[in-house]
């Protein structure tokens, strides 16, 4: 039977349980909304720090490895698969201020545990939005490349038509290479009509625009944010993913092309 | 000039709107982030107008990114999103998508080839664009990320 003055290890214990399961979800979690990896490690160092602990971590571009040192200088090793989810930068913001509530407030383990499932259960709304604002964004695109009207609405719909395929093939858990290739070799064939049936005067702008919506602008963008704050494993790891990926809609891009007798350049 | 760096402006936001609805941005960082990314892709066009000032992709980006970053960082801690959430979609319409097709469209000719003189031309084409195109996402990525390097105390404050 416990009394008031013994230490209350079951308690304790669980607690730390609580704080190590928090810390190594967030981590996953906030890795695979696409954050940064310094981002990550002030994160994951802020909430350690207010539960009276401390982290190290190891990045790898689809695991974090944690190692959590707690007040006695126990250190317990924890591993997790980053989520495999879109890039959310809403989740990031939510994820962020979520750590400096609970740095700021001290908030108990309980309630930040439920304020962080609120965070990454909340699905996202208004998802019909996104298909024609990447299509307009896209149609932008070929404008800032200097297309004219008329490859702009080609590009709209190609990438309308590449970017729902995309929805399609993720909802059917597909290979990402694999929707990358056949989600640029749809674009490539629509955006190509432009060239076969004389749209406008810029048609080889069209086709090389109307894969870009596929470009994995964040993947890059984040692999060198992390090579200038020296997380190189991670950042090489990524750089990779974008460079397997760029490849994967240029073969599709060309192979578009070959079915539809345009010349590449 | 004028409706060009103007229609460069507008068609840059919309890409940015367009692009940010990919990353799942906040709500409230719409406006801005397509507020940075025309303010940012038309200095870039500025700076890279010919005769004069006439600057080459990678020091216009550079330029251009840096303004990106610093006014995303100035912004982040008002409305209390990361700096990156901001700059990030507004750096997306200046990814050199262009060069990276080409390099990979020359390398693939490079493949499909054998003849010596056109796989050296494809092969100089896709090294050429290739160098462009990484040396550009240097330069953007650089730029943006030292105004956080700078103010780094705002930077990852920005959530609080």
């Amino acid at each position: 039977m416990k009394t008031a003055e013994q230490p209350d290890h079951t308690t304790t214990d669980h607690r730390t349980t609580m704080v190590r399961d928090l810390l190594t979800d967030y981590a996953g979690w906030l890795l695979g909304c696409g954050a940064t990896c310094i981002r990550l490690e002030k994160n994951l160092k802020r909430i350690a720090a207010a539960y009276g602990q401390d982290v190290e971590i190891t990045i790898s571009p689809h695991h974090v490895h944690i190692y959590i040192v707690d007040r006695n200088d126990r250190t317990v090793f924890t591993s997790i698969a980053t989520a495999k989810g879109a890039t959310s930068f809403d989740t990031i913001t939510r994820l962020s201020t979520l750590s400096w509530r609970i740095a700021d407030t001290g908030i108990d383990i309980r309630r930040a545990r439920r304020m962080f499932d609120i965070i990454v259960n909340d699905r996202p709304r208004h998802t019909w939005v996104v298909p024609p604002l990447v299509a307009l964004a896209n149609a932008s695109f070929c404008r800032l490349f200097g297309g004219d009207i008329q490859a702009m609405a080609v590009v709209f719909m190609a990438t309308l038509a590449g970017y729902n395929l995309k929805i399609w093939l993720t909802s059917m858990r597909a290979d990402l290479r694999l929707t990358f290739l056949l989600c640029s070799f749809a674009s490539a064939v629509i955006g190509a009509s432009s060239y076969l049936f004389n749209l406008g005067d810029t048609p080889q702008i069209a086709i090389g625009t109307s894969i870009l919506y596929l470009v994995p602008g964040v993947p890059f963008l984040n692999s060198f944010s992390d090579m200038l704050h020296r997380f190189y494993i991670c950042s090489f790891g990524r750089l990779m993913d974008a460079t397997v990926l760029t490849a994967c809609l240029s073969i599709g891009l060309c192979a578009g092309m070959i079915v539809m007798g345009v010349g590449m350049f | 000039m004028d409706i060009d760096i103007l229609s460069d402006a507008f068609f840059a936001a919309l890409a940015a709107i367009g692009f940010s609805s990919i990353s799942r941005l906040p709500l409230r960082a719409y406006p801005y982030c397509a507020a940075i990314a025309a303010l940012g892709h038309s200095l870039r066009y500025l700076l890279m107008m010919r005769p004069v000032p006439g600057f080459h992709i990678f020091w216009a980006s550079l330029v251009a990114s840096f303004l990106i970053g610093l006014i995303a960082v100035m912004i982040s801690s008002r409305t209390r999103t990361p700096a990156e959430a901001y700059f990030f979609p507004a750096l997306l319409p200046m990814i050199p998508g262009m060069y990276a097709y080409r390099a990979f469209g020359a390398l693939a000719v490079c493949v499909l080839n054998d003849n010596p003189d056109t796989f050296g031309y494809y092969f100089y084409q896709a090294a050429s664009n290739g160098f462009v195109c990484m040396a550009v996402l240097i330069a953007m990525v650089t730029g943006a990320t030292l105004p956080i390097f700078i103010f780094k105390k705002i930077s990852f404050q920005a959530t609080r």
